[in-house]
């Protein structure tokens, strides 16, 4: 399989990219790809953080592309899991620490090395998300289901679409189904309506989110809640196997249930 | 690969597709070169871009390698990315359809084929017509009317450079704002006009909004022969 290299990505800030990216970073693992996960975000490092990867750093991203040491020094390994690694970000530098072209040769000289490269981006359209994002093929765009996030992804997939970034698939995270359902929030149909690519995953808000950002423990790593098998199923749409989106319970007849029906052909 | 068509007024219409890689785009022009031969010095001609995002880079590597060597003249550099075309105006470079002297009460339209997301942004003297949609933060300017066959999230102004004889027309109204010559009209999102086929006009100095179109008529009774 030739490699393939992802980037996280969102406009808006805070919206779960660097959640998303450990998650599938580790579940794509836990479906036996060697995967590295990058923190593209220079200068507010957040990844090692949420992976739980922290007080292994020796050095970093930044480090390798000054040269103070060669790549594979900055890569830590997952030892909770196998096939997983991930190369931090400095705290102590700005966005302009790293080029686009440095970036894409970071990305190539892992290439040979790796099945997936996922790039956890930082928020926003400036040079820090056109860096992050020079040298991957493909993108993972994250949204909410509200009003601003959904704006910003569209800006962001049209930059993506000008940066020849194929395909652009969407995650919508923190669905809360009874809102949706009561219509104050945003279904994922009326977002797919709006932002025209391709869905490879939602995920419902769940509080263990929260709870494993916190401990460091990617919740693809063993847990088993709802959020957990949302990741697992959007990393294995990803490896191209065909999973069902799942049922976030909603009454049929339109919103996210209507939308599984229509998506799924069987809604006649 | 750069497609070179032919447009009225014997303009010439330098079609770079946006699946174009941003690394080809020089050497694609070179084949132009090539190819387009005799008939590209002198000629005017109109860079489209889509709605590629073109950096000064770019941009600089075009005008030396394509627009001086080839010694066409640009009439228009077309993209929909905003901040490009604000690069480009800065530079004085023109970003808007070049059009013909309109009649009288007729204007050139210029026809898109696909939706507007966020950050984009289309200029036209002339008429307007988008067949998709036009999202939140993407705008639309005409000097004359918009026909937007989808639906109508983001900014539209028509009759920007005045004219208030001019409308919006937009299958699916979800604006809060509508601007028509030097009015602004808002609209609530509880409005019985959010989501429906609607003709925003303005009349004696009002912006008014109706649904479209308005069915009137009378029923023709066919009489009954004997």
């Amino acid at each position: 399989m030739a490699p393939r290299v992802i980037v996280v990505t969102s406009g808006k800030g805070g919206v779960g990219k660097t959640t998303a990216t450990a998650n599938i970073a580790t579940a794509l693992a836990g479906l036996g790809k060697k995967v590295v996960a990058i923190d593209g975000d220079v200068g507010l490092r957040n990844l090692d953080v949420i992976m739980g990867l922290e007080n292994r750093i020796v050095y970093t991203l930044v480090d390798a592309i000054d040269g103070i040491c060669r790549l594979n020094q900055a890569l830590i390994r997952d030892k909770r899991i196998e096939n997983l690694y991930m190369i931090p970000t400095a705290q102590s530098k700005t966005k302009d620490a790293v080029t686009s072209d440095q970036m894409v040769k970071v990305c190539d000289e892992l290439r040979s090395d790796f099945d997936y490269i996922l790039i956890d981006s930082p928020a926003g359209i400036e040079s820090g998300f056109r860096n992050a994002a020079a040298g991957a093929d493909e993108a993972l765009v994250v949204t909410t289901p509200e009003v601003s996030a959904v704006r910003d992804a569209d800006r962001i997939i049209g930059l993506l679409e000008s940066m020849e970034k194929s395909p652009i698939r969407l995650i919508v995270n923190r669905i809360r189904p009874h809102m949706v359902r009561k219509g104050d929030m945003l279904g994922v149909a009326d977002v797919l309506d709006i932002l025209a690519i391709d869905l490879v995953g939602m995920v419902p808000d769940d509080e263990t989110v929260v709870t494993s950002s916190n401990k460091g423990e990617p919740l693809t790593l063993s847990g088993n809640s709802i959020a957990a098998r949302a990741f697992k199923n959007i990393a294995a749409r990803i490896a191209g196997e065909d999973v069902p989106f799942m049922n976030l319970d909603v009454p049929s007849g339109g919103g996210l249930f209507g939308f599984f029906k229509r998506a799924f052909g069987n809604g006649r | 690969m750069i497609k070179l068509k032919g447009m009225s007024d014997s303009m010439l219409r330098c079609v770079v597709p946006e699946e174009l890689p941003s690394s080809e785009i020089t050497a694609s022009f070179g084949s132009i070169m090539e190819k387009g031969g005799v008939i590209l010095p002198g000629a005017k001609v109109v860079l489209d871009f889509g709605a590629r995002v073109l950096s000064e880079k770019t941009i600089c590597s075009i005008l030396s390698e394509f627009v001086w060597p080839s010694g066409v003249s640009v009439a228009a550099w077309i993209t929909y990315d905003a901040s490009s075309q604000e690069i480009l105006k800065r530079a004085g470079l023109v970003t808007s359809e070049p059009t013909s002297e309109p009649g009288a009460g007729i204007s050139s339209a210029l026809v898109l084929h696909r939706s507007l997301r966020s950050g984009q942004r289309v200029e036209h003297r002339g008429d307007v017509i988008i067949a998709g949609h036009v999202n939140d933060g993407a705008e639309v300017l005409a000097s004359g009317n918009i026909t937007i066959l989808g639906r109508l999230n983001g900014l539209v102004h028509a009759g920007y450079e005045g004219d208030e004889n001019t409308t919006v027309v937009s299958r699916s109204m979800e604006a809060l704002q509508v601007r028509i010559g030097g009015k602004i009209g808002s609209l609530d999102r509880d409005a019985e006009w959010w989501g429906k086929h609607v003709i925003v006009s303005v009349r004696d100095g009002v912006v008014l909004i109706e649904y479209w179109p308005t069915i009137k008529g009378e029923l023709v009774v066919k009489e009954e022969s004997a």
